[in-house]
C-alpha cells in the first residue's frame, strides 16, 4: 500500500507529460496542415491562373495565325508563292525522257485499270 | 486505469481514512460511480484512439480526396475549333470598369485621370457618372492594357469586374457558319445558336470547316466581287464522300467580333439560307435521271434546231448551235432546248422523285439554323417540268446543289451535309439515287464541259476537273432580268475518282473588259473554281496528275464544235480514265 502513492505521483507527472506532449505535437501537426493546406490553395489559384493564360494564349495563337494576317507577313519578308501544279512532279515522270523510255516500258499499273466511262461507251456501241 | 487515475484524488500521500458503517458504505457508492464513469470515459477515449490509429496508420485510400482536389477548369461557354483543332470562337474574361461614387472623393479629377487614359469619353457625362451611384458601369470589356493603365492610375472607387467575352480570332472567315451571340452569351445565328447548350455546358464543338480552306474561298471571291462588281457571292467546298462541309463563306459577310458594324444583309448567310434558281447546273440531274432511268443513253440526242415553243413560253439557247444534239453535247454547249425536252422525256412524277432524293425539295437538314427552303413549282405541269430541266422554276440554296452535285459524282450515293466533323462510324451509308454506271458516266461528260465545253476556264492541268456552269437570270418583281443575272460553277475534281465538289456562285456580276462584257457562269465563276481546286488541291496535298496520252491527244478545243462530239468522248474518256469510284 505504501508504494501507491508515489505511483500515483510518478503517473501523474507522467501523464502530464505525456499530455503537453500531445498538445506540442497537435499545435505543429495543426500549422503543418494550415500552411500546407495555405499552399494547396495557393497552388490551385496558381493552376487556375495557368490556365486562364493558356486558354488566352491558345486564343491569340489562333488569331495571330489567321491565314490573312500570315499572307500579309509572307509577303512582307518572304519571297514565297502559292505551289502551282506545274511545279510538282513524279520519278515516274522524270525517267520518261526519251533517251531511257525503254525503262519505263514496265510502268503500265496505272494504265492498265479500266476506264471509268469507255466500258459504258462500248457498252453503248455493242 | 481510471481507478488508478482518479484514486490518488480521492487519497494523496496520506494513509486512506476509514470510515465504519454507514460512511463506509456511503464512500463505496461514490467510488463505484466514481469507477463506472471512469470506464465510460476510458472507453470512449479508447474508441477516439483506435479510430485515430485507423486513420493515420491504416487508412491511406483516399487522401487525395481529402486534399480537395483541383478546381475544375471553369472557363465558361465552350470553344468552337476547326476539323484541325484551330479555334474559330472562345470566351476569353476581360476585366469591365465600374464606379462606386461613395468612394470617389473628386469626381472631377477622376474623370481628368480616367480621360488621360482612355481618351474616348464625353466629360460631362463621365462626370455624372462618377457621381451618381454606387454602382455604374463606365466601361465593359477593356483591354489588358487599359485595365493595366487604369489599374495604375490608382484612383479609389473604380473597380474592375472580370466579364466573359466571345472572341473570334479569325474575324470573318467562317462568320456564317458560327453566328453571333448576345450580350449575355446566348447563340443567336449559326451553330452557336443550333449547340447552344452544349456550348453553354462548356463543350468544344469541333466542326468540319477547314479555316484555310474558309480563307481560300473568302479571298478568292472578295476578289471575284470586287472585280466584276457583284453584290453579292457565296461559295462552298464539299467532301463527296462523307457529305462534310469543308468550306462554306458567304458574301458580304459581317465581323463577328463587331456585329453591330454590317448591315442585315450581311448577316445573310447567301450558301445556306438564300434559295436562287441556279440555271444550267440543273442540267446534270437531268442528264443524270435520263441516263439512269434509260429514257435516253450517250448515244441519244434531241433536235435544238429552234427555239422551243410550249404554251405562252419560249425555251431557248444562249449558246445557240440550231441543229441536232447528241446528250454529250447538249451539256457541253448547255443547251436549255434538249435539257427541256429531255427532262419531260424522263416525266414529272420520275423528276420529282429524282430531285426528293437528291434533297431538292426539301429545306436541308444542316446543322444551322439558316437553312434555306426550296421554292418549287405548284402545281408541276409540264412546263415545269421543263424548265426544272435546266434549273429555272425552282430554287434551291447552293449548299443543296453542291450536296446533290456530290452524289452524282460519288458514285450516286446521297448523304446529308454537315457542317460537324464526321469520324469512321458517324458516316451515314448514303442513300443510292444514282447507279454507279450513270455516275461515271455523268463523271465523263462533266469532264467534257470543261475540256470542250462552256467550262473551260475552271480546267487545271493535272487535276482532271469536271464540272457545269450556270447562269439564271435572276426574277426581280416578276419578270426575269437580262442585266441581274446569278451566275455559277460547280466542279469537282480529280473527275475520275472525285474528292471535292467546289461551288462559287455570284450574285449580279456585271461583265468587264477581260470577259469581253460576259458575266455567264463560265467567264465569271469557272476560273475562280479553276483557281480554287488548285490551291485546295496544293493544300491537302493531291498530286497533279500529267497523263502522257493526254498531252499527246490534248488540243486546244476550237471555241465551237460543229461536229457531232463522239469523237471528243473518246477523247475525254481517256482522260477521265483510273481508279472507277467503288461504290461504297
Amino acid at each position: 500500500m505504501n508504494a501507491l502513492p508515489s505511483l500515483f505521483k510518478h503517473t501523474t507527472v507522467l501523464f502530464l507529460l505525456l499530455a503537453v506532449g500531445l498538445a506540442l505535437v497537435l499545435f505543429s501537426v495543426k500549422y503543418q496542415v494550415q500552411d500546407l493546406e495555405e499552399e494547396l490553395s495557393q497552388l490551385n489559384r496558381q493552376i487556375a491562373n495557368e490556365r486562364q493564360a493558356t486558354h488566352v494564349l491558345k486564343a491569340e495563337f489562333s488569331y495571330l495565325t489567321d491565314a490573312e494576317r500570315l499572307r500579309r507577313l509572307s509577303d512582307r519578308y518572304l519571297d514565297l508563292e502559292p505551289v502551282q501544279p506545274r511545279q510538282i512532279g513524279s520519278f515516274a515522270a522524270l525517267s520518261a525522257s526519251p533517251d531511257r523510255a525503254d525503262e519505263t516500258s514496265g510502268d503500265t499499273s496505272n494504265t492498265m485499270n479500266p476506264p471509268a466511262l469507255p466500258a459504258a461507251i462500248e457498252e453503248i456501241e455493242r | 486505469m481510471s481507478e488508478h487515475r482518479i484514486s490518488p484524488l480521492v487519497a494523496h500521500g496520506r494513509p486512506p481514512i476509514r470510515l465504519e458503517g454507514a460512511h463506509a458504505r456511503l464512500l463505496e457508492t461514490a467510488r463505484n460511480r466514481l469507477l463506472v464513469t471512469g470506464t465510460v470515459f476510458a472507453l470512449a477515449f479508447l474508441v477516439v484512439a483506435g479510430r485515430l490509429i485507423d486513420l493515420t496508420v491504416f487508412d491511406q485510400t483516399n487522401n487525395a480526396s481529402l486534399a480537395g482536389g483541383v478546381a475544375p477548369d471553369a472557363s465558361g461557354r465552350g470553344a468552337i475549333v476547326d476539323r484541325n483543332g484551330v479555334i474559330l470562337a472562345t470566351s476569353l474574361p476581360t476585366a469591365s470598369l465600374y464606379a462606386d461614387s461613395q468612394e470617389i472623393m473628386d469626381p472631377r479629377a477622376a474623370a481628368d485621370g480616367l480621360m488621360s487614359v482612355l481618351p474616348d469619353f464625353d466629360r460631362e457625362k463621365l462626370v455624372t457618372k462618377l457621381s451618381e451611384g454606387r454602382f455604374v458601369w463606365i466601361r465593359r470589356n477593356l483591354s489588358p492594357n487599359e485595365q493595366y493603365a487604369v489599374n495604375r492610375l490608382g484612383i479609389p472607387g473604380l473597380h474592375f469586374e472580370i466579364e466573359e467575352r466571345r472572341v473570334y480570332p479569325h474575324d470573318r472567315a467562317a462568320a456564317h457558319v458560327l453566328g453571333l451571340t448576345d450580350v449575355d452569351g446566348r447563340g443567336i445565328a449559326g451553330v452557336e445558336k443550333t449547340f447552344d447548350s452544349e456550348l453553354a455546358a462548356g463543350k468544344t464543338l469541333r466542326l468540319s470547316l477547314d479555316v484555310r480552306v474558309q480563307d481560300m474561298l473568302r479571298q478568292e471571291m472578295v476578289a471575284a466581287v470586287r472585280e466584276f462588281r457583284a453584290i453579292g457571292a457565296a461559295a462552298t467546298v464539299l467532301d463527296v464522300r462523307t457529305g462534310e462541309v469543308l468550306g462554306m463563306i458567304s458574301l458580304p459577310d459581317f465581323d463577328p467580333n463587331a456585329p453591330g458594324e454590317d448591315d442585315d444583309d450581311a448577316r445573310f448567310n447567301r450558301a445556306a439560307k438564300g434559295v436562287y434558281e441556279m440555271g444550267s447546273t440543273f442540267k446534270l440531274f437531268t442528264v443524270a435521271m435520263a441516263l439512269d432511268s434509260g429514257t435516253t443513253t450517250l448515244r441519244g440526242g434531241y433536235d435544238a434546231s429552234k427555239p422551243l415553243r410550249v404554251a405562252h413560253f419560249t425555251i431557248r439557247d444562249f449558246h445557240a448551235e440550231n441543229r441536232w444534239l447528241s446528250v454529250p453535247e447538249i451539256l457541253v454547249h448547255s443547251s436549255n432546248i434538249g435539257a427541256a425536252q429531255m427532262a419531260l422525256d424522263v416525266g414529272g412524277p420520275t423528276q420529282r422523285r429524282y430531285l426528293g432524293r437528291l434533297g431538292l425539295l426539301t429545306t436541308a437538314a444542316v446543322e444551322l439554323p439558316e437553312s434555306g427552303k426550296p421554292l418549287t413549282p405548284k402545281p408541276w405541269r409540264d412546263i415545269n417540268t421543263m424548265t426544272v430541266g435546266f434549273g429555272h422554276g425552282i430554287a434551291v440554296s447552293p449548299l443543296q446543289l453542291t450536296t446533290a452535285v456530290a452524289a452524282v459524282v460519288n458514285g450516286g450515293l446521297w448523304r446529308p451535309p454537315t457542317v460537324l466533323v464526321r469520324g469512321g462510324e458517324s458516316l451515314p451509308a448514303g442513300e443510292r439515287v444514282f447507279s454507279a454506271r450513270t455516275s461515271a458516266q455523268l463523271r465523263g461528260l462533266m469532264r467534257l464541259v470543261v475540256r470542250y465545253g462552256t467550262g473551260r476556264k475552271a480546267d487545271v492541268p493535272g487535276y482532271q476537273v469536271g464540272g457545269k456552269t450556270g447562269t439564271a437570270e435572276k426574277l426581280i418583281a416578276g419578270r426575269y432580268r437580262r442585266d441581274a443575272r446569278i451566275s455559277s460553277f460547280v466542279g469537282a475534281f480529280p473527275i475520275d475518282a472525285p474528292r471535292y465538289v467546289v461551288l462559287a456562285m455570284i450574285d449580279e456580276p456585271k461583265g468587264n473588259k477581260s470577259t469581253l462584257n460576259y458575266a455567264t457562269g463560265g467567264w465569271v465563276a469557272a476560273p475562280v473554281v479553276g483557281r480554287l481546286i488548285t490551291r485546295i488541291a496544293s493544300l491537302y496535298g493531291i498530286a497533279p496528275r500529267v497523263d502522257e496520252e493526254l498531252e499527246v491527244k490534248w488540243r486546244p478545243p476550237a471555241p465551237t464544235i460543229k461536229k457531232p462530239l463522239f469523237v471528243a468522248v473518246k477523247e475525254a474518256i481517256a482522260d477521265a480514265r483510273g481508279r472507277q469510284i467503288a461504290a461504297n
